[in-house]
Formats: structure tokens, sequence, C-alpha cells
């Protein structure tokens, strides 16, 4: 698919983790497209695991990714079930998560959206100080600044 | 299995080097250093094929503080050739630190420290050493001691006016700092990030003069930018290399300084705001294009370095804008007057 194709197609990238930001977004998402045909979700979350010695053992880390994708499991069907219930046929919607494999949790997303072909990306904004952002980067800000040939919702 | 050396050859081996060491004074000899407290004063341990004489524990202190004590961290000899060592044991810490008002989970992380080890090699703004796991598989950090002094410490014992130190000191300084800056750049191009950038954390090369980058062990929980938080602590030390120390507001006032009533909300630092940021409004003299690379780390900042690249370039702009040597201050020879650094320090040691 060409670059323009993917910016006007109805392929939606929706980029979610545990947090009230995401919910908000996902029900945006519900509330702007339920009901209308064509449209296509796809919920994205980027495993972002801690680094190997934030653990003491291995069984600790081992169940750390257990209960972390138990948790993945859980809201990624509640946001799935948010849009059926506004009408989103199942059939419409997919769920893919994958493990952070760049320094940056945004060229994860940015290279899924493109594998994915998605014409649009959506994300909630966290609610994080300036400083914090300056401190650890933001997700949000640095999707607006880097993604290219996608239309980029922002939810506040 | 590996052959454990006999208290008399290891004896034989410590009084090489040390030849008081008495002859009957059993040696206790580890492999295993899981429990880092059993690893005392005078004390061997061995790791592959090397043996290390163990003497006191180190010490950090910091902002004044009494020095803490570092139990797995342990000053030692090496016994093949004499030099001194600093070993880096396994401690598994995990806590939450505050940065400002900002708090965030850190873990010490030895993989991390070894991994950085290898890559930095020899690299002459680094320090050197290597990592070896013991017979338990903890990875054990054996680095070569840096004799010299910190450059918090260099800059603070320096006892010449701010104007005389800016024009005359600071731009030789300036010129190894951007060294530094390289070294982390070189880091981050291989997607590793040093995790605890500090002005505590240069030490100055006593035979080289180099300034080389220690302790690469502290992790955090990534967010999204994995290299953010050292350019935040990359633009801490331009502050306090500019300002010859942190430019306190609390002090500023206490002075009376003529410019406090110049000074706005936006010209704190973005996370320290008592430290001043813009210190152009206290030193006229700072040029407009160093001063401008300091605005990116001050509270009113609407843009922020996002690679150490941006803030090399942005330097090199200001070296240009202001000459190779780095000062309009005429009539003076700085790369003479840097040679002599040492005889304006106090003579402290505290490394």
């Amino acid at each position: 698919m060409n670059e323009t194709a993917h910016n006007n197609n109805k392929k939606f990238l929706v980029v979610v983790d545990a947090s009230e930001n995401s919910r908000r977004a996902v029900s945006h998402v519900s509330r702007m497209l339920g009901g209308l045909s064509g449209f296509y979700v796809i919920f994205l979350h980027v495993i972002n695991p801690p680094e190997e010695d934030y653990f003491s053992c291995r069984s600790e880390q081992e169940e750390w990714m257990q209960q972390h994708r138990i948790e993945i499991d859980r809201f990624l069907k509640g946001y799935r079930q948010i849009l059926i219930q506004e009408g989103f046929d199942p059939k419409a919607l997919a769920l893919k998560t994958t493990l952070r494999y760049r320094p940056s949790i945004v060229e994860c997303i940015l290279e899924e959206r493109n594998r994915l072909g998605c014409g649009t990306v959506v994300v909630g904004r966290h609610d994080v100080s300036r400083s914090e952002e300056i401190l650890f980067g933001s997700i949000s800000s640095k999707i607006v600044s880097n993604a290219k040939h996608c239309t980029v919702w922002v939810v506040e | 299995m590996k052959t454990m050396p006999n208290q008399n050859s290891t004896r034989r081996m410590i009084q090489r080097w040390f030849p008081n060491f008495p002859n009957d004074r059993l040696v206790e000899i580890h492999s295993d250093t899981t429990d880092f407290f059993r690893l005392n004063y005078d004390d061997v341990v061995v790791l592959g094929e090397r043996a290390y004489f163990i003497r006191q524990n180190a010490k950090e202190g910091r902002f004044g503080l009494d020095d803490e004590e570092k139990f797995w961290v342990k000053r030692a000899f090496d016994l093949e050739d004499g030099s001194r060592k600093i070993i880096k044991l396994v401690f598994h810490e995990r806590f939450k630190t505050l940065i400002g008002d900002i708090e965030f989970e850190c873990f010490r992380s030895p993989r991390k420290e070894a991994r950085i080890l290898e890559l930095a090699g020899d690299h002459k703004n680094f320090m050197h050493g290597y990592a070896i796991t013991d017979e338990k598989g903890n990875i054990v950090r054996v680095l070569d001691f840096i004799y010299g002094k910190p450059l918090s410490i260099m800059v603070q014992d320096i006892r010449l006016d701010h104007e005389t130190y800016f024009h005359r000191m600071f731009p030789a300084i300036l010129e190894r700092y951007i060294e530094c800056i390289q070294g982390i750049r070189f880091l981050h191009e291989h997607e590793e990030n040093h995790g605890d950038i500090r002005r505590d954390h240069i030490i100055i090369d006593r035979e080289s003069g180099h300034y080389r980058w220690i302790d690469f062990d502290f992790n955090y929980r990534q967010r999204e930018s994995i290299f953010s938080y050292d350019l935040f602590g990359l633009g801490n030390i331009l502050m306090f290399l500019v300002g010859k120390g942190d430019v306190l507001l609390s002090n500023l006032s206490r002075e009376k300084h003529p410019a406090l009533h110049r000074i706005r909300a936006d010209d704190a630092n973005i996370v320290f705001r008592r430290r001043v940021a813009n210190l152009r409004k206290i030193y006229p003299y700072i040029p407009e294009s160093l001063n401008r690379i300091l605005l990116h780390f001050s509270k009113g900042a609407n843009w922020f370095y996002e690679s150490a690249d941006q803030f090399l370039e942005d330097l090199e702009g200001y070296r240009k804008s202001v000459g190779r040597n780095g000062s309009s201050f005429e009539g003076r020879d700085n790369e003479t007057e840097c040679e002599t650094f040492e005889d304006m320090f106090e003579g402290k040691d505290r490394r």
C-alpha cells in the first residue's frame, strides 16, 4: 500500500496500556466511530519490560512477565468490549502486543503502524509534568513530532 | 574445577607488594562474592586467574553529607602487578529516588555496567576495567583506579572570581567537557545510557588530564526516551561549569545580588527550581550563544535536546562564535593559563 493510501484508509491503530489515559482514548474512538461501517481498529500495546537485573532472580522476572501478560489480556479485552458495545463489528477489531524492540517506544509504534498499514494513530496523553516529560520523554509528544504519512489523534 | 591458591603462595603474593604483611596471618580467600559483607580488609578474592588483595570499602559523599560506606565496592590491589583496583560486587538494590520533585524507581545493574565497560574498552573518556563472573555467577566488575579528583571538586576549589575564571579557565574546561559529551554520544549510538550523569562522576585523570566518566551501574525503569535523563545531566554539568558552581537563588538573595530582581521563574533550572539556569542575568559577559544552550535546561524552555548530537552542535556553534580558544578576553593566553590549574586549587583530594 502506498503512503497516500495509508493516510486515507480507515484503519486505526490505538496505542494502549493499562492507564486511564488509554481508556479515555478508546472511549473517544468508540464515540467518534461507533456504528460507522468500514472502520478497522487495531489495539497495540508495546511491552516495556524492566532490564534483566531489575529482578533478583530469573523466576521473579518470569513472574513479572506472566503477571503483565494477564494484565495486558485483561485491559485489551476490556477495550475491545467498549468498542463492541458502541456497535463495532468484532471482526473489525484486532489486538496486538509486541516487546519493545527499539530504544524508543515511539519507534516501535511507528514501525508497527507502517507494517500494519494504519492511516491513523490514536494515543492518550499521560498526565505528566513538563519536567517529567523532559527527563523521561513523552510518547504522545514524540508521536506528534515523528509520525509521517498518517493522522494522529492525541486524546487529552 | 579451578584450583585456589594456598595460604603460603597467597601470603607470598601479598608480601611482594606489602612486605610488612605478617607471616603468620591466615588469609581468607574467597571465590564466591555473593555475601559481600564477608569480604573484609586483608582478605583475598580470586576472580578467574587473578587474585585481588582487599583493602577498605569504598565511600561516597555528596552535597556535604558524610561519606557513605559502600560495602559492595572494595578497594583492592591486583596481586599480579600491584595495581590499584576498585572491585564492584553484585548488590541487588531497588529504590525510589527524587530528582527535584519527580520520583522514579531505580536499581543497580551489574549487567549494564559490564556491557558498558566492554563497549568503552580503552576509550579515553571512560573508566576502564572488565567484568567477570565469580564461581556463583555473580557479575563482578574489576575497575582500574583513576588517580585524580572529581570535576566538581576541581571547579569548587578554583580560587578566582567568576569573570576571571570564565575567561581564563572555562574555555579549556569546556574543551575537555565536550570530549566527555562525545563519550556519552558514543554510548547512545550503541543504545546504552550512562544513567547517572553527575559532576562528581567525572574524574580528571591526573596523568593524562582527560575527563573520565565513572559509575555505569545505575539504572531505572525506562519510559519513552532512554537518553533524555543523560542529556538533562549533561546540561546540569554545563550549568555548573559555566556558573563555577551552582548559582542558587538563596545565595543571591542572601548576598542581595543586584540581578536578583531580574530573575523570573522561567530562569530557573527546569527541575531544580532553586538553581538559576539563565546565568547571563547574573554574569552579563556570558555570550548569548552559550546562554541560549543553558536556557534549553530552564523552566522557560519550549524545546529540549533530543540527542547528544544536537547538544554538541550548539556547543560547537558557541565555540566558533567566540574563536578557537573559546574566549573573547584579550591579551590572555588561555592554553598557558590552563596548564597551571593545580596551582589554583586548595589541594584537597577527596577521591
